[in-house]
Formats: structure tokens, C-alpha cells, sequence
């Protein structure tokens, strides 16, 4: 009998939190918390604590899948990866290298990210690979970016306990980053305001100081009327705006035309409430905000989150202890994802593609030749898809089908690809569509990192072999490129991998799993092997150099409700599920908890319809139609329905629009307009 | 051999932790010759070992092994045991160590003390009393928890008045006594509540708020019945449907962990595995040593299952809370 403990990271949100696998012969059985792990402390969440339930399921893949008229049938590793092989040769052949895309996984290592990163550049030729952040944190790359010069979490989890004032908008903490949301509560418990402001009454509305129920979609209007309210008051910090910032006296003028009125007709929020919040997070010594996909999945994704660094700038709270920007990453390892360049415009370390000299250096490393121009985006491949322009796609452990909007589209674009590759370690309902199912690993059954949201890099060890055939990603990853003739992929290791990225990353410069395996918590940027990680962004001057204000002003939602799609509905995740579902569903004490989907109606619009709590009703947009049972609650306000999205048998995005924010491409996931009615019988 | 006093090495070993491994250790160093201090931070030696029925792979009897280990320690000539005491400083070098060691108090004089018990009594259930060993009263367990003390001071007023002339409760303690009739501005200045005194000295409805509070943090993760040493049963009520409702943040029914603290009641070891893994840092170990400590009317204002109207009550409140989707039988 062989016992073991192996310490390894938790493989749903963003938080990070270190807990051991309790190894029992190659059977992961339980799991225990990290008591000296300095995010959970020794704490976890339901999701946590059940983490390896789904390592051993009878439904893992086990072995390739490759389609034959209509059925997938069992096949070798050497069958499945020569066909991919050859497909995808062929292919870039006939149609060029653009006519193939990738997505990568933000559930993946990053050695596994920047292996594909690196396959999709080098073997193909294409920068058209993302990952699922654009349907999550693109806008806060492009909002942040442009701010501050860096579009990451500014300031550590753990600070949070000590900030003075907090502003949570467009984040349900305490269900979607429990550890974070526990966080909150204790520093509002040491005395910290809490200032909430979210269309939805969350579990963190009753902790609150301040509630502000905006209207979906209205978050510019609301922030720039808390600045508004904040200038009026003079709670602004001159020292910091003249020295540390630009382009102040342009967005003076635009927020001064936000006046409360406007704010109360068009967001909803009266000026008393509005004023007692502008006032505690202004007179605080150390104010955070903190944000997640309710400021993000907007056509004003990017503009919200330049409101968010705005505010910031506007009363000095960044650059130091617990103050901030804390975009919260909703997936264990988004920021990673996003790091080692799994994005159709940058390189690892958000290093260019369009700059020379950057492509360059990638170039010589490499030892071939880079395309230059940006790639797709994820939604913009599904269209290109969809049009014919994408012939071939490889999809490493993403779920399309019910992650992305307008599913019934995504549907047509994937089944009219030439070839579909999906890599997984289920098979999903977008693998379902695959010409060549790969099996992957679980993080339990291989080596590497994760970077949490607070972007520390964190080891993920390998616990058992892995299950049936299955392989780790980046192992499928570099023996598919052997196979279509490149050298650069001689790893044998994940360490390997990571030499590579810091020898190319300068934000991961000083990273490597030796430092971290003797216990160093590093958080990048980290450029050198003696440097010990940076705790917070933007102490003493910004990445870009000076903090840049932007004006922004205030644009309606693509889709508002009309006579014949009377609501608003917006989606969101629960704290018992992940995403679509594939891992979470299989967990059992995660299922009896919430089995599946509902769709929540506020008491008042549900009486008006004759709906009844647990009423089967049909909800309906310009896109398609889901079946659903109702859950009447004034947790949503009138005029607001709220579907969490990770049902495969009522899948909230069959409603959801493709509209896109311009300079980020985040699809508008949060509004768009829904009728509902109860299902007749026999209908 | 070196007889420089300066360098000279020290025929002494401090032992540090009086669990299962410390005390083996001091045995087998004291057998060689060495003299032993071990050092202990709790009032006993034993540690988790003690609390446990059944060790790991062989399931044999945990007792069977520690207690002639525990009787050894105490009674070698060779090991003097420390026992509620922290290191504070380690200086020197290997061969020459010195160090600090800070008792922490115990609020009884030892040697006034007579052992007669009657303190422990007060608070303690009767099958706890002191008992004689070979002829001598065993004291050394007698100590006031800080962590759990609510300053009530029946312990002092048991000691003044079985023992009139020598009272082993030393003053500190003695000036605990009447503290919780001390009014409120009088209490400022000393030293900090505890929370277990917080709650004491609530009246019934705001420490139902405190409750209700406290409890609906709740996230419902399980993990205090996951980690805790003595949960066991295959099924679990707390999973139950018909107390709480699945899937709901916060919970409508927050008092639904008084069914885990009444359940495990009689057979928690205070290790407190559940407190601290709490996300929500809900304060459960305080839940279990009011349970411990008192019954549920005193604590809750309720005997459930008594009489028909407390019945009638508890019934009713079920009722009221929508979690009830079965018909409750009367």
C-alpha cells in the first residue's frame, strides 16, 4: 500500500488555492487543505474540497476518438495523431496557415499554453489562437493596458483584509471566488466600508454598507457620476493626478456632464445613495475596487474598466498597499493563459506580435519565420468559421457549445469546419462535434503552473498516472509537432517548458520550478532568478509610465428590451458549478446541490405572467429558445432575469447575442433582450 | 575532552512538543542518560495521540500504546516535563543551548491548592471530578482556560468557600471573580473580552442576532463536517433537503449547524479543525463549547422534543421557514 501527500493548486476559479491530494495506490481519494498556503489559510470552498471527485469518473476519455461515418470509433495514439497530422497539414497546404485556428485552455498549465502558443506560431504559421478570456477578462486587458500598461490584478488577494473602503461591482464574490469573498467580509468585519453596486442582490449585498441596483449595462454612467459626485466634493487627489497622471483636464469636462439627475433616470441609483457611496470609498485611506465579468461581457466591456482605472487614478488609489484595480480571472488559470500569449495579438509577457523587435527576438529563439499581422479572435474565428474563411480548428479543452454566445451559430460554424480537433479530458459537448477526440490529463496527472488572478505562479505536481491512455496537453502538443516536422519541441519535461518562457518572458524572467518548488510564492512580474515577486503594481510609476485618463462616456447596450423582448436577461455562474459544467456536473455533492438550470423572475413580473415558483417556462430571444424551470425571487429587480449558464439541457448562450465590444472583441454576455412565458401544456 | 566551561558541552536535551513523538523521544534520550525538559505548550502531555481511538495502518488500540509511555514520562527520574510553556528565545549553539521558556499562567497556586476538586466542579460534568491517585490528589489538571473562560467566578467562590484559610485560586483569578457584574464602564481598561465572554454577556435576543449572524456566512462547503475527526455517518443530515434547501447562498435556515453541534456534542474532542477551516471564519468551536458547557435552553431558550409547546414552537418554525417541503407530522 502506497499513501501519499502531494501538494498541488485547485483546478476551478481564480483564487489559487494550494491543497494536498490524498494519494492512496494511484487512486486520488480526498483532499485536504493548505493550513500555511497564504491565499486559502487552510480553507476551502465546496468546489475546492471536491476538486478530485472527477479524476477517476467512469466517463473520462480514455483512449483517441476518431470519427467514422457518423460514430466515433476507438483508435491508437499514432492513428489519431497522424490523421491530425495530416489534416491539418494538408490544410494549411491548400487554404494557407490562417485558415487554421486554435483554442487554447485556460484550465491548462502554462507550459502547456505556451507549447500551443508556440505549435499554432511555428508549426502553422497562424496567430489565430485565444482562449476563453475573451469571453471573460479581454476587456480588461485592453482597459488596464491602456491605463496603467499592465491588465492584470494591481494588488495581492491577501491585502484585501486591510483596505479601508471596497468597491465591488459586477462581482459575486463570495459564490464565484469564495476564498476572496471571505476576504472581504473579514476586512469589512475589521471595519472597511463595503460599497456594492450589481444588478443582482448577491450573497455580498448583505454585508454592504452601500447597495447601488444599477441597471444592467449602466456601469459608465454610474462610475462616472461617482466621480462626478466624488469632484463636486473635492475628494480628489490633486498631488497624485499632476504627478502620476495625464490627460486629466479632457476627462474633467466629460464626467461633469453626469450630473446625479442623469445618473438617477438613466442607471437608476438615487443621488443619496449615490453620495454616500462616492463619499466612503473618497474619504477612505486605502479604497480597492474590485470587478469581475459584470463590468467585462459588455459591448462597453473596455470602457467600463477605463472607468474603473479612472476612479482610481481620480483619487490616488493605486500604487499602494490594499488599494487598487482587482479585476478578478474567473478561471484557475486565465491570467496564465493570457501570460504565456495564448492571444491572436500578443506573444508571452504581452509582448507584441505587429513589434519588430519582439518578433524578432521570438524569431531567432525559434529559429523560423512569425506572421506579423494579429489573428483572430475567439468569437471572430466563429464567424470566420461560419463564413468558410476557417477550415480547421484545434480545441484544447474549451467548451464552445455553451460558453459562447448565439450557441445556435456556433453550432453551423463548427459543423461546417473541414476538421475539428478537440483535446479534453470529458467529452464535452463541443467534443461531440469532433472529427479527432484527444484524451487529455487532469491536473492531478501532470506537472506545471497555474498563475492565479493575483498573478502568482503557482505548482501544479502530479499526483497518480494518468488515467487510461490520456495524455498531458503539452505532451500531445510536442509529439503532433514532431510528427509534422518541427525540432523545436524536443521537451521532456514541463520544467523544460518553463525554461524556455522565462528565457523569453521578462515577466517571468526569474521563474523557474525549482524556485518554486522550495516554497517561493511568486508573483510577476519576477525578471530575474534573486528577485522575489511583486506584490502589488504601479508603486512609484505606472508599466506605461504616467496613469492615463480616458474619457469615456456612456453608450446603451447593443440589445435593450422592446415591446416583443420585454427583459433583460443576464447571465452569470453559481457557486456549485464551473462554466459548462463538464467537471463540475460530475461531482455528486455538487449536483444534489443545484441539479440544473433555472431562470430567476422577480415576484412581481412573475405574477404578472402567471408564473409560478418552479413553473416550467419558455424563455425566449431573437437568436432561439430555452425550456426552464423558474425560480421567483427578488434577488433579480423587476424587468431583470438572470440563467446561469452552465446547463447543457437549457444553455443560457442559445439566447445570448455575438455583440462585440470593439477594441476587445468581449461579447456583450450580460444584456441582451429575452421574452418569457409559461410552457403550455401540450405545446 | 574538553573541560573549558566555556565550551563545554551540556548533558541535557530539551524536548520540544509532548506528543507521541516527544515523549518517545525523551524516554529513549533520558534511558541514555540524558536529562530531559520536555516542553509542552497544552496543560498535559499525550497530544492527538490521546484523543484518538484507533491508530493508523494496524488499528491498534491508541491508549494501549501511549498510556505506559505517558506514566514513564512523568515518573522517569531523568525527564522533568514543562508543561504549559512556550519557547521564547533559543540561543547558543548546538552542545550549549540555552533557552527561554515562558509558562503561561494557570491561575492556581499549586501549593495552596488543596485538590479538592470542587472548582473543576462548577463548570465541569461530576464524572470529571478529581480523582485520588495512590494515596495523593491529582491537581495538575486543574487550569483555567483562558480561551474558554467567561470570567463567572463560581470556580473562586467554590474555592473561598470549601477551603476558608488557604485558597488555591490565585489572585488573578480571584480578581476575575464578579466580572460579569461589574457594569460596562467599569469593565473597560481590563483585559480584552474573549468572545466566549461576548456571548455571555448577551442578553438572549442579541446573541440569537449574533447567531443568526454569524451562521449565515455559511457558504455551505461542507468542510467543517469534512475535516472533522469524529464526523462518521455515511449519511448526513446536513445534505438533507428537508432541513435546507440545496443551493442556496446564504442559507434561509442558518441555524441548521446547531444539528452538527448537537450531533457531535457529546464526542467533540475541542480540536477546533472546524473553525479554522472555515472560510467564512464562522467561530464553531465557540458553538461547540457552549454546547459542551451548557444545555440548549440555557443557550437557545429551547428543549426540543420536550414538552408539546416547546415542540409546538420548534414545529412552527420549520413551518414558517420555507425550507419545510415535506409535511411535518404532529
Amino acid at each position: 500500500m502506497n499513501c501519499d501527500f502531494i501538494l498541488t493548486t485547485c483546478p476551478f476559479c481564480g483564487c489559487g488555492c494550494n491543497l494536498y491530494l490524498q494519494v492512496l495506490d494511484n487512486q486520488v481519494t480526498g483532499i485536504i487543505p493548505c493550513k500555511t498556503d497564504p491565499i486559502s489559510e487552510g480553507k476551502l470552498c465546496i468546489k475546492g474540497r471536491h476538486a478530485h471527485e472527477f479524476i477517476h469518473h467512469a466517463d473520462r476519455l480514455r483512449t483517441p476518438l476518431i470519427r467514422q461515418g457518423g460514430r466515433f470509433r476507438k483508435a491508437s495514439w499514432a492513428k489519431a495523431l497522424d490523421v491530425v497530422s495530416q489534416r491539418l497539414s494538408s490544410i494549411k497546404r491548400d487554404f494557407g496557415p490562417n485558415a487554421v485556428a486554435f483554442l487554447s485552455s485556460a484550465k491548462c498549465t502554462n507550459e502547456e499554453n505556451f507549447a500551443l502558443m508556440k505549435f499554432a506560431r511555428t508549426v502553422i504559421g497562424t496567430n489565430n489562437i485565444d482562449h476563453c478570456a475573451r469571453l471573460c477578462h479581454a476587456s480588461t486587458v485592453t482597459g488596464l493596458m491602456s491605463a496603467f500598461g499592465s491588465g492584470a490584478m494591481t494588488n495581492s488577494i491577501p491585502e484585501i483584509e486591510n483596505a479601508d473602503c471596497i468597491f465591488v461591482i459586477g462581482s459575486n464574490t463570495i459564490e464565484q471566488h469564495p476564498l476572496i469573498g471571505a476576504r472581504i467580509v473579514k476586512a469589512k468585519e475589521k471595519g472597511a466600508k463595503l460599497i456594492v453596486a450589481d444588478p443582482r442582490r448577491t450573497a455580498l449585498v448583505s454585508y454592504a454598507d452601500v447597495y447601488l441596483q444599477i441597471k444592467p449595462g449602466t456601469d459608465v454612467c454610474l462610475l462616472n457620476g461617482f466621480m462626478n459626485t466624488l469632484l463636486q466634493a473635492g475628494l480628489i487627489d490633486n498631488r497624485f493626478i499632476t504627478e502620476r497622471t495625464e490627460g486629466f483636464e479632457a476627462f474633467r469636462k466629460k464626467i461633469e456632464e453626469y450630473t446625479p439627475e442623469r445618473v438617477r433616470k438613466l442607471a437608476g441609483i438615487n443621488k443619496n445613495e449615490l453620495q454616500k457611496a462616492a463619499l466612503a470609498y473618497g474619504k477612505a485611506e486605502r479604497a480597492t475596487i474590485i470587478y469581475a465579468m459584470g463590468v467585462t461581457q459588455h459591448t462597453t466591456g473596455t470602457d467600463n474598466v477605463r472607468s474603473c482605472a479612472n476612479l482610481a487614478l481620480l483619487t490616488g488609489n493605486v500604487g499602494r498597499e490594499s488599494t487598487g484595480v482587482n479585476p478578478l480571472r474567473g478561471q484557475n488559470n486565465v491570467q496564465g493563459a493570457c501570460d504565456m500569449g495564448a492571444l491572436p495579438n500578443f506573444y508571452s509577457g504581452y509582448q507584441s506580435v505587429e513589434d519588430k523587435a519582439a518578433r524578432g527576438k521570438f524569431e531567432g529563439k525559434w529559429n523560423t519565420e512569425l506572421p506579423s499581422q494579429p489573428g483572430l479572435t475567439e468569437v471572430e474565428m466563429t464567424d470566420a468559421a461560419f463564413e468558410g474563411s476557417i477550415k480547421a480548428m484545434y480545441i484544447v479543452g474549451e467548451n464552445p457549445m455553451l460558453s459562447e454566445p448565439f450557441v445556435g451559430r456556433v453550432r453551423e460554424a463548427l459543423e461546417a469546419l473541414d476538421f475539428l480537433v478537440v483535446q479534453d479530458v470529458f467529452l464535452s459537448e463541443t467534443a461531440k462535434l469532433a472529427d479527432v477526440v484527444l484524451p487529455a490529463a487532469s491536473f492531478a496527472e501532470k506537472e506545471g503552473t497555474f498563475t492565479n488572478t493575483d498573478r502568482r505562479v503557482l505548482r501544479v505536481r502530479k499526483a497518480i498516472e494518468t488515467v487510461g491512455e490520456s495524455r498531458p496537453d503539452w505532451v500531445i502538443i510536442s509529439q503532433l509537432a514532431q510528427r509534422m516536422g518541427s525540432d523545436q519541441f524536443d521537451y521532456n519535461s514541463a520544467p523544460d517548458i518553463m525554461m524556455e518562457i522565462s528565457a523569453l518572458t521578462p515577466i517571468y524572467g526569474g521563474i523557474s520550478h525549482e524556485r518554486l518548488d522550495i516554497g517561493e510564492s511568486l508573483a510577476w512580474p519576477c525578471p530575474r532568478p534573486d528577485h522575489l515577486g511583486t506584490k502589488f503594481l504601479h508603486q512609484g510609476t505606472f508599466t506605461r509610465g504616467k496613469g492615463c485618463f480616458t474619457p469615456v462616456d456612456y453608450i446603451e447596450p447593443a440589445e435593450m428590451p422592446d415591446e416583443e423582448f420585454p427583459f433583460i436577461l443576464t447571465t452569470g455562474r453559481l457557486m456549485f458549478h464551473f462554466h459548462t459544467g463538464t467537471i463540475t456536473r460530475r461531482i455528486p455533492i455538487l449536483d444534489s446541490e443545484v441539479s440544473s438550470g433555472f431562470v430567476e423572475v422577480n415576484p412581481q413580473d412573475a405574477q404578472r405572467l402567471g408564473i409560478g415558483q418552479r413553473s416550467k417556462v419558455v424563455v425566449a430571444s431573437r437568436r432561439g429558445q430555452i425550456e426552464v424551470s423558474a425560480s421567483v425571487t427578488d434577488r433579480v429587480p423587476s424587468g431583470v432575469v438572470f440563467i446561469p449558464f452552465h446547463f447543457a439541457e437549457c444553455v443560457a448562450n442559445v439566447l445570448t447575442a455575438a455583440n462585440l465590444d470593439p477594441e476587445a472583441k468581449i461579447p456583450e454576455l450580460k444584456v441582451c433582450a429575452v421574452n418569457i412565458k409559461r410552457r403550455r401544456k401540450n405545446a | 575532552m574538553d573541560t573549558n566551561s566555556e565550551t563545554k558541552k551540556v548533558g541535557a536535551v530539551l524536548v520540544l512538543g509532548g506528543g507521541i513523538g516527544g515523549i518517545q523521544a525523551s524516554l529513549d534520550l533520558a534511558e541514555s542518560g540524558f536529562l530531559v525538559y520536555l516542553v509542552e505548550s497544552s496543560p498535559a502531555i499525550g497530544g492527538i495521540m490521546a484523543q484518538l481511538d484507533k491508530t493508523f495502518p494496524t488499528n491498534d488500540c491508541s491508549m494501549c500504546i501511549l498510556a505506559p509511555k505517558l506514566v514513564e514520562a512523568g515518573r522517569h527520574l531523568n525527564i522533568e516535563l514543562i508543561t504549559n510553556a512556550e519557547v521564547e528565545e533559543v540561543s547558543g549553539e548546538a552542545g550549549r543551548f540555552r533557552v527561554k521558556i515562558v509558562r503561561k499562567p494557570r491561575y492556581i497556586d499549586l501549593e495552596k491548592c488543596t485538590g479538592c476538586g470542587l472548582c473543576a466542579q462548577t463548570e465541569l460534568p461530576p464524572e470529571s471530578e478529581l480523582k485520588e491517585t495512590e494515596g495523593e490528589i491529582w491537581v495538575d489538571r486543574i487550569m483555567i482556560d483562558e480561551s474558554k473562560c467567561i470570567q463567572c467566578g463560581d470556580c473562586v467562590q467554590a474555592c473561598i468557600e470549601e477551603n476558608k484559610e488557604r485558597q488555591g485560586l490565585a489572585n488573578i483569578a480571584f480578581q476575575r471573580r464578579q466580572f460579569l457584574w461589574l457594569p460596562p464602564e467599569e469593565r473597560e481598561g481590563r483585559a480584552p473580552e474573549t468572545l466566549m465572554q461576548t456571548i455571555a454577556l448577551m442578553d438572549v435576543a442579541s446573541r440569537n442576532d449574533f447567531w443568526q449572524r454569524e451562521l449565515s456566512k455559511c457558504i455551505k462547503c461542507y468542510g467543517c463536517r469534512d475535516v472533522c475527526p469524529i464526523c462518521i455517518c455515511d449519511e448526513c443530515d446536513l445534505e438533507s433537503a428537508d432541513w435546507i434547501a440545496p443551493g442556496q447562498i446564504p442559507p434561509d435556515f442558518p441555524l441548521f449547524h446547531l444539528i452538527r453541534a448537537y450531533h457531535v456534542a457529546d464526542s467533540c474532542v475541542g480540536c477546533g479543525a472546524c473553525e479554522a477551516t472555515c472560510p467564512m471564519n464562522i467561530p464553531l468551536l465557540s458553538i461547540h463549547n457552549w454546547v459542551h458547557r451548557q444545555d440548549p435552553q440555557k443557550l437557545f431558550e429551547l428543549v426540543p422534543g420536550l414538552d408539546p409547546k416547546t415542540r409546538r414552537k420548534l414545529i412552527d418554525n420549520v413551518k414558517r421557514t420555507p425550507i419545510a417541503k415535506r409535511k411535518v407530522r404532529v
